[in-house]
């Protein structure tokens, strides 16, 4: 169990050490206030996740720190049943001129465990980080995957009650991560309880039974990873609304290209409740919305979307053309083309939209104006299932079991 | 902070250096030697040095190394400590830790050193064939007791180290002053009249004069004076950790 009452922190922030000096000699005040926490409280129980989140700067690395002991708070408590290991201290204390396997006893030592305890976990460490040969040679010739490897083992080794997760386990290749979250999870099956700081919202969410949201230190929203991330999301939504970056500008070469005869002028995407946002729910119904305008009399235009993954891959575009809606537009005149998606079954992950406006099929002939990657946003897994990769089925599962001898089917959905 | 770690800490302090050298920890050894070998070398082979009063070639040559040895564990276990939080903000900015506790390895560490060190010191002495005197039982008394004292002071420059880093230079000039303000390389009677009362109230020479009188001039040394070093290390043990548990929000802070 972990557990916190309205957690303050504020540090003191000078612009040189001589000012902590004159501040102590004379009294006088040199210092700008910083409040890193105000009256954080939460309670995490025995078995159970919480999922931190929030902008840079929000508090989350003041609050490990204050759980993992590493400062103190001005005010409030917190508790841990036991003892706490946190993963951002992945490796601390590790020498590179040593060798994997001293290394692991100089690791375990600082995260409390005692040489016997070490001694007899040696060989599930060794085998967990599949090293190797590698455990006895220095540490220096080793990859920055296979030290952190290394240091996330004696880390969960270590049998801590509490356990801190930083962004650490975002390092090391897709194998190991997967290795490393499956050993979280296991910890927390088995009665640890865990806090989770991570930009990384689906891990959160299947993470995490419950999430609280900072913003400059104060808990903004708290309960459901669900909900608190859809909070979280509006806020960061909001955020770029108050920068005032236009979305598109139709003319400047800078906002994509073509000959502007029809310009897009803005683009809206709808989530189901009719909100402009960056995050979508799979599955849930999303509306594309794109304004254009023309100068001139066009006969023949062609308004395309185009899905991108992040690694730059097409996952899905369409157009008018193939879908059989000719767009006329009167010189000056403007008109608003609508994808209507009812089922949004993209698969978890970040995602950009392309859009275009151009004749006949394809943009080849007259390209009146392209932008490329004109707005990002996020897919969020939906509740009723989970899934991974690009998209979204829906199947049905059916099962069919056989008895020994007559032969009984049963069918469920 | 529990034992194994610390005596993990100090294992890595003596070895560590040395690791991924051929000769490895060997060298603890070596340095000593060497540094003996050459101050019995040069002083006594070379420059003929000898104590005022003394026929024996060997005789300044046993009084400076007898200095020089406390000495060196004192002072470096001084300047050393008062370093050892910003040394160790790699460890300490993530790992709970006891900071009172963190500097104990240093302590360990000299006198790991020390023991080394005398031990070959005294078997360049029996080498010699110069009289080793029965007072040296209380070695490791002196010994503690300057520790303690030197343990303080570290922890409390430390404690301000943390916020004026000038600190680090500081302490080193301030030992190197006080190195040559006690009779280590010199004996006292080189010293003017009027001068010589002063150096009384030089806590190290407290302890200096104590090993002299051990291995030099074979006498039983100065309880009284010994009681004192021993009270003012402890008054300042202390004074540093309260005023650390006045501190310790701002040095985690600051670190």
């Amino acid at each position: 169990m972990i557990k916190t009452e309205s957690l303050t922190k504020t540090f003191r922030l000078y612009n040189s050490p001589a000012d902590i000096l004159k501040e102590l000699l004379f009294g006088k005040k040199y210092h700008t206030e910083f409040h890193a926490l105000k009256n954080v409280s939460f309670e995490v129980p025995d078995g159970q996740a919480l999922g931190i989140i929030g902008q840079n700067g929000a508090g989350k690395s003041t609050l490990l720190k204050i759980l993992n002991g590493v400062i103190l708070p001005d005010s409030g408590t917190h508790i841990c049943d036991g003892k706490t290991t946190g993963l951002l201290e992945l490796g601390t204390g590790f020498n590179p001129e040593m060798t994997g396997l001293q290394n692991i006893y100089m690791n375990g030592l600082l995260l409390g465990m005692s040489r016997e305890e070490i001694d007899q976990k040696k060989a599930q460490m060794i085998a967990f980080t599949e090293l190797g040969d590698f455990i006895t040679k220095p540490l220096k010739t080793y990859s920055s995957g296979m030290v952190m490897r290394l240091a996330f083992s004696v880390a969960i080794h270590a049998e801590p009650k509490c356990f801190l997760v930083d962004e650490a386990l975002s390092v090391g290749d897709a194998y190991f991560q997967q290795k490393c979250s499956r050993k979280i999870k296991k910890f927390r099956d088995e009665g640890g309880s865990i806090i989770f700081v991570s930009h990384d919202l689906n891990a959160v969410k299947i993470l995490c039974n419950q999430a609280v949201l900072l913003d400059h230190g104060e808990v903004v929203d708290q309960g459901d990873p669900e909900q608190v991330i859809n909070l979280y999301n509006y806020m960061l939504a909001k955020k770029t609304e108050k920068m005032d970056t236009p979305v598109c500008q139709a003319g400047t070469s800078a906002e994509g290209y073509g000959n502007f005869q029809a310009k897009i002028v803005s683009l809206r995407m709808l989530n189901d409740l009719g909100d402009d946002v960056d995050y979508f729910v799979s599955g849930k119904p999303t509306v594309i919305e794109i304004d254009l305008i023309s100068d001139i009399e066009l006969e023949d235009i062609t308004v395309g979307i185009l899905i991108r993954d992040r690694f730059g891959q097409d996952v899905f575009g369409t157009n008018t053309f193939q879908l059989k809606v000719p767009i006329k537009l009167q010189s000056g005149s403007d008109c608003t083309v609508r994808y209507r998606i009812d089922e949004f079954n993209l698969g978890a992950g970040k995602y950009t939209l392309t859009v275009a406006a151009h004749s006949q099929a394809v943009h080849i002939d007259d390209c009146y104006h392209w932008i490329d990657n004109v707005k990002s946003f996020e897919v969020l897994s939906a509740t009723d299932f989970l899934s991974i990769g690009l998209v979204r089925l829906k199947p049905e599962v059916e099962l069919i079991c056989r008895g020994a001898g007559n032969s009984e089917e049963v069918i469920l959905r | 902070m529990n034992l194994p770690l610390l005596l993990e800490f100090t294992k890595r302090d003596l070895v560590e250096k040395y690791s991924g050298s051929i000769l490895g920890m060997l060298w603890t050894f070596l340095w000593p030697l060497v540094t003996i070998f050459i101050y019995v070398v040069i002083f006594s082979n070379i420059m003929g040095s000898k104590l005022p009063g003394s026929s024996s070639a060997m005789s300044y040559s046993i009084y400076l190394v007898a200095g020089i040895l406390p000495w060196t564990a004192f002072a470096n276990t001084i300047s050393r400590s008062a370093i050892v939080f910003s040394e160790k903000k790699a460890i300490i900015s993530k790992i709970k830790i006891s900071l009172p506790y963190l500097p104990l390895y240093i302590v360990l560490s000299e006198t790991v050193v020390f023991i080394i060190s005398v031990v070959i010191y005294l078997g360049f002495v029996l080498g010699s064939s110069s009289p080793v005197f029965a007072w040296i039982i209380f070695v490791p008394w002196i010994y503690l007791s300057h520790q303690v004292f030197a343990y303080a002071l570290g922890f409390l420059i430390a404690i301000f180290q943390v916020f004026i880093r000038d600190l680090r230079e500081v302490t080193g000039i301030v030992l190197q002053i006080w190195f040559w303000f006690t009779p280590i390389v010199y004996t006292t009677d080189i010293l003017p009249k009027g001068v010589k009362e002063w150096f009384a109230y030089n806590p190290a020479w407290i302890f200096i004069k104590a090993y002299h009188d051990i291995f030099v001039f074979g006498k039983i040394p100065d309880f009284y004076n010994l009681m004192i070093i021993t009270a003012i290390g402890h008054g300042l043990l202390i004074i540093s950790y309260l005023l650390y548990r006045k501190l310790e929000k701002g040095i985690r802070d600051v670190i």
